[in-house]
């Protein structure tokens, strides 16, 4: 029984991925079909024809490269932003007691109630004045504001988790506060930071509805912006070229996951105190 | 549709707290004027024509200089309901009727009347006119149409014996006797992709007498009579008595009711006409295919229009010379050569003609683009809370219809009932 266990669960894994990666699967297959065979009855996952010029009018028609360079630029400086803001900030809302902190909490959870259409006109009107309406520059920041709250909420979820126990074991031992925070909690807080930083990105990545509203000038238009003009009016879809844009706007988040897989594992703690 | 009312009356509550910190839009200080001109145009053809027009006026205008923001049709009501309510909405704006209307009535685009010239107005037809005439201001100039048009398999009519009608238009009556006859061998006489039906009963309900709403604005009242059901009992009877619609097209969209009309697997399809370029690109090799005559019911060929647009925005620095550029633009050669571009049929007369004498000897043009004098103005547009119940009560009722969980006055009290609740 336990010889047959350890294959079952590969198996168990291999349908799990193939179950979770087929809808990639299938984008990457619609992108090289060509457009009568993606409008025909037939299906099959490999077409009759490899139609590699779907990926070229992606890139012709629309900018697509110009777009994902706007979305690179947008998504990595706001996860910045977010991070360098939510780690202090985070920290002290996990650590702090009293008043103050429930305070943040409830502004916190307060700020993720409004509608995106009640916030849209006031940011609009707010980035026009400090003249960053039409610009990467107040994307980022709109980014950066929406993403935070959420972002400080789950990394004060991962400082809670860090026993206070380790800092005061510190600090016996003769550490200052910047070396307690330094070789304790910041290795411990990695994989929260990591996870943090990639929802963040991802937020910032795939957002369209700001980006539709705040940017007019082409030049700035996003990646999400870029690929929704695929889709015309009376529901006509470029379909091929869609899907082979949407192929390449997910290399980025590929690669960015792929480097910052090995820093999201969990497990650092354990053994650290003693139960 | 549901989302942007919401939109709309989120935005409207919020523009009465803030909008007093914004002032008015920026000016130029001498020089050359700038338009700043919004295209939907998606089609890559139709973006190389509607450029090539702008540049063509660039060169003739050096003190009037338009410059192209390329936008999607996905999510364009939000943009420019923000853009409104913040003082910054383009100068020119391309949409189609029901999407500039609610905003026309929202006293946020500009009256062209006294930019149209006697022979523009004469060069659209009335009913297209109609559909773009808010309070009795022209709010925008219609560029470019659809109609509903009859795609046939042409081998697939021959091998049932039918032969291809000829006449100015076609009955629904013949529509149906020909599906009759086309269901046959496994096959289906049509597909029709009602997954979103409201569109298409409103649009087509005028050839039965059929208008849906009276009135305009909040005080619309609805009425569903013998006009409005006549043609979803059609459909209902041609699906559930002559099997004679592909079932699984009732809940499809209209692309993809493409499909098996290109495997030989139903002889007609209902489509929008601009379907025409897709299917001449797509369909297989050898596929013979025709466009039928216009389809005709009781009270004639008539469908309702709902015309691509361009208007003014109204609180644009120079509304005149947007209007000047807007008549250029909508020129006979300019509209023709969008409209080629677009596969879409011209909003005035002398366009239309000029591509069919250009066209009209290809594969379904000629019958496209006579489908286009029969466009009359639609009550719909001109109704505030139509999108609402499109998406909230009709919409969902045809469904239940169609998949015969209604009958016909259940149908009907459900269009009529869900109405006042939403108008109340």
């Amino acid at each position: 029984m336990r010889v047959l266990l350890r294959p079952a669960q590969y198996l168990a894994l291999a349908a799990y991925i193939l179950f979770l990666g087929f809808p990639l699967l299938w984008l990457v297959s619609a992108s090289v079909k060509s457009s009568g065979e993606l409008n025909s009855l037939t299906v099959s996952l490999l077409p009759d024809q490899w139609h590699w010029s779907n990926y070229s009018e992606a890139l012709d028609r629309q900018g697509l490269i110009h777009s994902a360079g706007n979305s690179l630029i947008v998504a990595l400086v706001s996860t910045a932003l977010v991070i360098v803001i939510a780690l202090p900030a985070s920290y002290v809302l996990a650590r702090l007691r009293g008043k103050v902190r429930a305070a943040g909490v409830g502004w916190i959870l307060t700020s993720q109630v409004f509608p995106v259409v009640l916030v849209i006109l006031p940011l609009f009107l707010i980035l026009r004045t400090i003249g960053l309406s039409d610009s990467l520059a107040g994307l980022t920041l709109v980014h950066t504001t929406y993403t935070l709250p959420f972002a400080l909420w789950m990394l004060q979820g991962y400082v809670t988790a860090i026993p206070v126990d380790l800092e005061e074991a510190g600090a016996m031992d003769g550490a200052g506060r910047w070396t307690v925070l330094r070789r304790i909690v910041f290795p411990l807080l990695m994989p929260g930071i990591v996870a943090t930083a990639m929802f963040s990105f991802v937020s910032s990545w795939n957002e369209f509805f700001f980006a539709l509203v705040l940017l007019q000038s082409p030049e700035n238009y996003t990646l999400p912006i870029t690929l929704n003009m695929f889709i015309g009016g009376e529901g006509k879809v470029a379909l091929g070229p869609l899907a082979a844009g949407a192929v390449l706007a997910a290399i980025p988040s590929i690669v960015f996951f792929t480097l910052l897989r090995r820093r999201l594992t969990s497990g650092l703690m354990a053994g650290a105190v003693k139960g | 549709m549901k989302s942007r009312r919401v939109v709309a009356a989120a935005l409207a509550a919020v523009t009465s707290l803030v909008l007093a910190a914004c002032s008015g839009g920026s000016g130029d200080d001498g020089g050359p004027v700038t338009l700043k001109f919004q295209s939907l145009s998606d089609q890559p053809a139709a973006i190389a024509a509607t450029n090539k027009i702008v540049d063509d006026w660039n060169k003739a205008h050096p003190d009037v200089h338009v410059e192209v923001v390329q936008a999607g049709w996905d999510g364009v009501y939000d943009k420019l309901i923000t853009q409104f309510n913040a003082g910054s909405a383009p100068d020119i704006i391309h949409y189609e009727a029901a999407g500039v209307v609610p905003f026309a009535r929202d006293g946020y685009l500009a009256d062209l009347s006294p930019y149209l010239t006697e022979a523009k107005k004469a060069d659209i037809p009335k009913g297209v006119l109609d559909s773009v005439t808010v309070d009795g201001q022209v709010i925008a100039q219609p560029t470019e149409l659809q109609s509903y048009v009859v795609f046939a398999n042409k081998s697939l009519l021959d091998k049932a014996g039918v032969a291809v009608p000829t006449g100015d238009t076609m009955t629904w009556d013949q529509l149906r006797d020909i599906a009759k006859a086309t269901t046959r061998d496994g096959a289906y006489g049509l597909s029709w992709g009602l997954s979103s039906p409201t569109a298409s009963m409103v649009a087509l309900a005028p050839a039965f007498g059929g208008q849906y709403f009276e009135g305009t604005g909040t005080d619309a009242k609805i009425s569903i009579g013998q006009g409005e059901m006549a043609l979803p009992q059609l459909v209902d009877a041609m699906a559930h008595q002559d099997n004679s619609i592909l079932p699984v097209t009732l809940t499809q969209s209209g692309s993809k009711a493409l499909a098996p009309f290109y495997a030989g697997q139903t002889a007609m399809t209902i489509q929008g006409s601009f379907q025409a370029a897709n299917i001449a690109k797509d369909a297989p090799a050898g596929f013979d295919w025709v466009v039928l005559p216009p389809l005709a019911g009781p009270a004639g060929p008539a469908q309702a229009a709902n015309p691509q647009t361009l208007s003014v925005n109204r609180d644009s620095e120079h509304v005149e010379q947007a209007a000047q550029f807007i008549d250029f633009f909508t020129s006979t050669e300019n509209l023709a050569a969008l409209n080629e571009a677009d596969a879409l049929i011209p909003a005035t007369t002398s366009a239309r003609d000029a591509l069919d004498t250009k066209l009209g000897a290809q594969n379904g043009w000629k019958e496209i683009l006579a489908s286009g004098q029969y466009l009359t103005s639609a009550p719909y547009l001109f109704v505030d809370k139509y999108a609402q119940w499109k998406d909230t009560v009709a919409t969902p009722a045809y469904q239940k219809f169609l998949a015969q969980q209604i009958d016909a006055n259940g149908l009907s009290k459900e269009l009529s009932d869900g109405w006042d609740s939403i108008n109340r």
